[in-house]
């Protein structure tokens, strides 16, 4: 151990001796530890905003979009899914405690005194707040008797708030929504942009009943509803039986496509991850290259510097060196190398990272992950690539050692 | 008491298909305590000799015993072990690390030590550069130093791990003679402290340092009763 402790001094002491040989190693390894970095903390960014999401989405829930999955875009989609449907899923399902069907329309001119906004009006049934884990943070939520009343009521997203209101509190306050008179019964607490982003925050939600018969003229058809269950660990059966009760009302017959989408939460959770993985797979390539480039130039300039340091070699051996000796102490110079590589590289891939979200919408999050996952790999790279030269340098044969 | 003993100590290089034998058959005893000189012509086989009596090499055949261990079969790591305990060398271009400073390069020996006996390795280091002279230049790089400065902080590297053994090779061959001359008393100074000191050279006037001269000429030692002093 005493051993140990003065050969890697040794090492130590070459690391700081040997400069150049130093700080070429250790920009190389910086280099690709820095974009390992910067991965590592874009996947775990990505699906730290993905599980962010699905709590937001509820990892009970369950949202069935109205008509088949070729037309993507919600407003493209055929009218296919009923209120009829949506008291069947309740009749069906005891234990959904959530059946709650939507709509939206998108781009609504929303006034209050001489302030505007084009937003995004929902239709919603009685305790949104409830069925989206939506705190409402002033006023009330949708009632039961506004649903029924058909009432001009509306609750609003936190940036609709401040864009219309500013200071002033919008509880009671009167707006128009396309020239109809709503009254606002409260304001939901601010969830952000998405990743793709999109935001959350700029909204009215009024009744499913107002919006469907004064705005959209609409009696029968909803584009979209929600389902929570109180077991959630059965999400995966409910799934099944949900698409097979609605296949069955919808008369579909065995092997026609769904005329509708039932969403999940792990499907919300493969989406978001995607939506990152190109980029995260492209500095990856880029990371992984950039690794091995280093453990080349290392290994390089270590099998340089164990020629150039022959003799040094042969006095060692020559004073009682044994060769795992001379292999640790080479060794040991690669590993300090690359280790002090690996916190610069850390440090590189911070800064990296931050700069990056300021260019484009990526989610990053550090955590002690990617700080041991970038030292583990600069010590694989000292070890991988610095071996080699160092058994070398332990194989030289004394007598020609110090004969140079 | 013997120190060094070999017996028909052959050594064959093989370069190529060819076998060249360089020592023939050393017959040798080296006592505790001796100052003896190893001298002979390029090709003689001294380089060889010194190599196997400084466990650097092993004999391809014949026996070889240093302070009552069998070398011709050691491992690499034993005959490290060897060198580190009871063998000092002292090369002709001095062979200083020219990054460490002087207390470092005598300090060299102490790092492979399997346990450190003496209490402040320092102080000792310290000691030694006193008794070679050189105590005020302990922080010095060798570079900063004359030629004999710095074989004398070999020999202050040789004697830190207190040696029965003093292994030097030509080592006033980049000298001038005054400064041979301080060397070689050095070193005959060190051997009247105990030490046994085996030179080897090709200098009659380092040799006549010695107390007993030994010939080497084509891989045998040549009448070596004559030489003896």
């Amino acid at each position: 151990m005493e051993r140990l402790v003065k050969v890697l001094s040794q090492s130590l002491r070459a690391v700081i001796v040997f400069r150049l040989r130093t700080s070429f190693c250790l920009l190389s390894v910086a280099l690709g530890i820095a974009s390992i970095t910067i991965i590592v903390a874009a996947t775990e960014g990505a699906y730290k905003k993905a599980f962010d999401m699905v709590e937001m989405f509820g990892p009970d829930a369950l949202l069935v979009v109205s008509g088949s999955d070729e037309a993507r875009a919600v407003g493209q989609r055929a009218k296919t899914l009923t209120l009829d449907d949506v008291q069947a899923v309740r009749e069906a399902f005891p234990s959904a405690y959530v059946v709650v069907p939507m709509t939206s329309i998108a781009e609504v001119t929303v006034a209050y005194k001489d302030k505007k906004d084009q937003t995004l009006l929902v239709g919603a049934t009685a305790d949104y707040s409830r069925a989206w884990t939506w705190p409402v943070v002033q006023g009330s939520d949708l009632t039961e008797e506004d649903i029924k009343g058909l009432r001009n009521v509306g609750l609003i997203g936190q940036y609709l708030a401040d864009t219309l209101f500013g200071d002033e509190s919008p509880v009671g306050k009167y707006v128009f929504v396309r020239n109809i008179p709503v009254q606002i019964v409260g304001v939901l607490s601010s969830r952000g942009m998405t990743p793709m982003g999109f935001n959350l925050d700029d909204r009215i939600v009024m009744p499913l009943t107002s919006v469907m018969t004064k705005i959209l003229n609409e009696r029968k058809y909803v584009p979209v509803f929600r389902v929570r269950f109180t077991d959630q660990q059965n999400l995966d059966y409910y799934t099944n039986e949900l698409k097979l009760l609605l296949r069955e009302r919808h008369k579909l017959p065995t092997g026609e496509i769904d005329n509708f989408k039932i969403i999940s939460p792990k499907e919300i959770i493969a989406f978001l991850v995607a939506l990152t993985g190109s980029l995260v797979v492209f500095i990856g390539i880029v990371g992984v290259i950039s690794l091995i480039v280093a453990g080349f130039v290392l290994a390089n300039l270590f099998l340089l510097s164990v020629k150039e340091r022959t003799t040094e070699i042969g006095i060692r051996r020559s004073v009682g060196a044994r060769k795992r000796d001379i292999r640790l102490q080479f060794l040991g110079e690669a590993v300090i190398i690359t280790t002090m590589g690996g916190l610069v590289g850390f440090l590189a891939g911070v800064i990296g990272s931050h700069l990056l979200t300021l260019v484009a919408q990526f989610p990053i999050h550090f955590s002690w992950k990617a700080f041991v996952i970038g030292l583990l790999l600069s010590w694989l790279v000292g070890i991988g690539f610095g071996l080699q030269p160092a058994s070398q340098a332990a194989n030289l044969k004394p007598i020609e050692a110090i004969r140079g | 008491m013997p120190l060094c003993v070999l017996e028909q100590v052959k050594k064959t290089y093989k370069i190529g298909e060819e076998e060249i034998e360089v020592l023939k058959g050393i017959d040798l005893r080296i006592d505790y305590g001796e100052f003896a000189a190893i001298m002979g012509p390029s090709g003689s086989g001294k380089t060889t000799l010194m190599n196997i009596l400084g466990c650097l090499d092993v004999p391809t055949s014949g026996e070889y015993i240093l302070a009552d261990n069998s070398v011709t079969h050691l491992d690499d790591d034993r005959l490290s072990v060897l060198r580190n305990e009871h063998i000092g060398f002292v090369f002709q271009n001095f062979y200083l690390m020219t990054y460490a400073t002087v207390l470092e390069n005598v300090l060299l020996p102490t790092l492979y030590v399997e346990k450190q006996k003496h209490g402040n390795i320092g102080k000792k280091a310290i000691e030694i550069l006193d008794l070679v002279g050189l105590k005020d230049r302990a922080k010095f790089k060798p570079n900063q130093l004359s030629g004999g400065q710095q074989q004398r902080v070999a020999i202050a590297r040789a004697l830190i791990n207190n040696p029965e053994m003093i292994l030097a090779d030509e080592p006033t061959g980049q000298l001038d003679s005054k400064t041979a001359g301080e060397i070689m008393g050095l070193l005959a100074r060190m051997n009247e402290k105990g030490k046994t000191v085996i030179v080897i050279t090709h200098d009659s006037s380092t040799a006549a340092y010695a107390r007993r001269v030994i010939h080497l000429k084509d891989g045998l030692i040549v009448d070596r009763d004559s030489w003896s002093v």
